[in-house]
């Protein structure tokens, strides 16, 4: 009986764990040629910081799963948060994005993407190979890890010269927590502060 | 001697006593996730660690950073450029042995050709000819060399003076410095103040490289010393896989490309 219970689970996940890696590379490379052009438009075009702000948390929204990057920063503790911490957390986490790719669009002005191949990437995306190139400043190697959320490709991870951001936040965040006896309530206190300090 | 004899158990006792209260305390097994986070961030020592990054932390914020600022707000870019292409033309026989080491005979090459054309043409390596003529520059070191080797890294290290490291990379370290011809050529107080203004003008071209990024991390990360050990190791590990996936054949491409019937 527990056996056929098994089998019956995996026939109902198995369509869902499928649709998960049914994507190409050539989707992943057209929607990171589409992504990279946005972000390139919004830093290069014309208006306002805060116009550009807005346009690029439009393009984040779209292009980026932030609830399931932010549920794998947190790790095991996303386990024991309160729903209403979990919430708190993707406000927060949502917002510290925005401010940490924001924050830094006037220095990467001037900036063009090249979009070179993709492959299969860690834990089920796809791994899809760019570089940068700023004004004045050495080339460097950005890998953009592509996932499927609902149905279409969304970014998972971004690979900035052999670190994963996602990799480096979470153990951020775990160190934290364990140097505040892994009280949740303390990080949320510590990114609302951080929000407020860069203003 | 018999005075040293009796103080040598107390002597080890207090020495244990020191190394053991700079241990971290591994979570009790009851715990498994817990015990997980511990042995993936691999960092016993992390306590003493931790006093070190502070100690490195605060000598940067008075002395290195400033310097650095300095360096780069007094200096010219391409007068920096310069002076870093210099350096790292000095640092060309190490990486040439290194290279060899890995059994990269690609990588060899191109730092063979580097040096050779950057020390010629490239004036001493003040210019960079090189990279502009096929033979694009490149970083590694013996700690490298060994990860390639399939030494693994050992607990995590933050040293003073040196920074992130590990038993592996500081082992490399040392064996670096031992292999640089530089090292042992030439003798008297001229050469070895050289030597001193290299390691010098090193330290202040690194930190001026870094300096954008570090003000970023100190700013965003909730605890920048952990977040400046996973970026160290998971950037150590990228440059052992870079150089294993570097597969070039030693052919050159139009012999290749010859059709083999």
């Amino acid at each position: 009986m527990p056996t056929r219970r098994i089998l019956m689970a995996c026939c109902l996940v198995m369509p869902f764990a499928r649709a998960a890696h049914a994507q190409s590379p050539e989707q992943a490379l057209a929607f990171v040629n589409q992504t990279a052009k946005q972000l390139v438009g919004i830093i290069n075009g014309p208006g306002s910081p805060e116009q550009k702000r807005a346009q690029l948390q439009e393009v984040i929204d779209r292009a980026v799963a932030v609830d399931q990057v932010a549920q794998f920063c947190l790790g095991r503790f996303w386990h024991t948060a309160t729903p209403q911490q979990r919430q708190e957390y993707l406000d927060l986490f949502h917002r510290v994005l925005l401010n940490s790719i924001g924050g830094h669009m006037g220095e990467y002005h001037g900036v063009s993407f090249a979009v070179g191949r993709a492959m299969p990437g860690d834990g089920g995306g796809i791994a899809v190979t760019s570089t940068i190139n700023r004004p004045g400043q050495p080339t460097a190697n950005f890998t953009w890890v592509i996932g499927n959320e609902g149905g279409s490709p969304k970014v998972i991870d971004l690979i900035v010269e052999g670190t994963s951001l996602r990799i480096t936040q979470r153990s951020d965040y775990a160190s934290y927590l364990a140097r505040n006896s892994n009280n949740v309530q303390a990080l949320l206190d510590a990114m609302r502060r951080q929000l407020a300090a860069a203003g | 001697m018999r005075f040293r004899t009796a103080r040598a158990p107390l002597l080890a006792t207090v020495v244990l006593g020191a190394t053991l209260a700079g241990c971290a305390t591994p979570p009790p097994a009851s715990d498994p996730e817990a015990l997980a986070d511990y042995r993936e961030t691999n960092d016993p020592l992390e306590p003493t660690n931790r006093v070190f990054y502070a100690i490195a932390n605060g000598i940067d914020s008075v002395v290195l950073r400033p310097l650095a600022v300095g360096y780069r707000y007094g200096v010219p870019e391409g007068m920096r450029d310069h002076v870093h292409n210099v350096l790292a033309n000095l640092n060309g026989p190490v990486l040439l042995a290194n290279d060899m080491m890995q059994g990269k005979p690609r990588r060899a090459g191109d730092t063979l050709m580097r040096f050779v054309i950057n020390s010629t043409v490239g004036l001493g390596g003040i210019f960079d000819p090189a990279s502009g003529w096929g033979y694009p520059s490149h970083s590694t070191d013996f700690g490298v060399t060994l990860g390639v080797w399939g030494v693994g890294e050992g607990p995590f290290l933050y040293l003073p003076i040196l920074g992130p490291s590990n038993p592996r990379d500081l082992g490399g370290l040392g064996a670096d410095v031992a292999i640089d011809p530089f090292t042992w050529f030439g003798q008297g107080a001229a050469v070895r103040n050289l030597g001193y203004v290299r390691y010098g003008m090193t330290a202040v071209d690194t930190r001026t490289a870094l300096l954008g990024d570090l003000d970023k991390i100190k700013a965003q990360a909730l605890d920048p010393y952990a977040t400046f050990r996973s970026l160290y190791r998971q950037h150590r590990e990228s440059q052992i896989n870079a150089v294993k996936a570097d597969t070039r054949a030693t052919t050159p491409d139009w012999f290749t490309a010859q059709p083999t019937h």
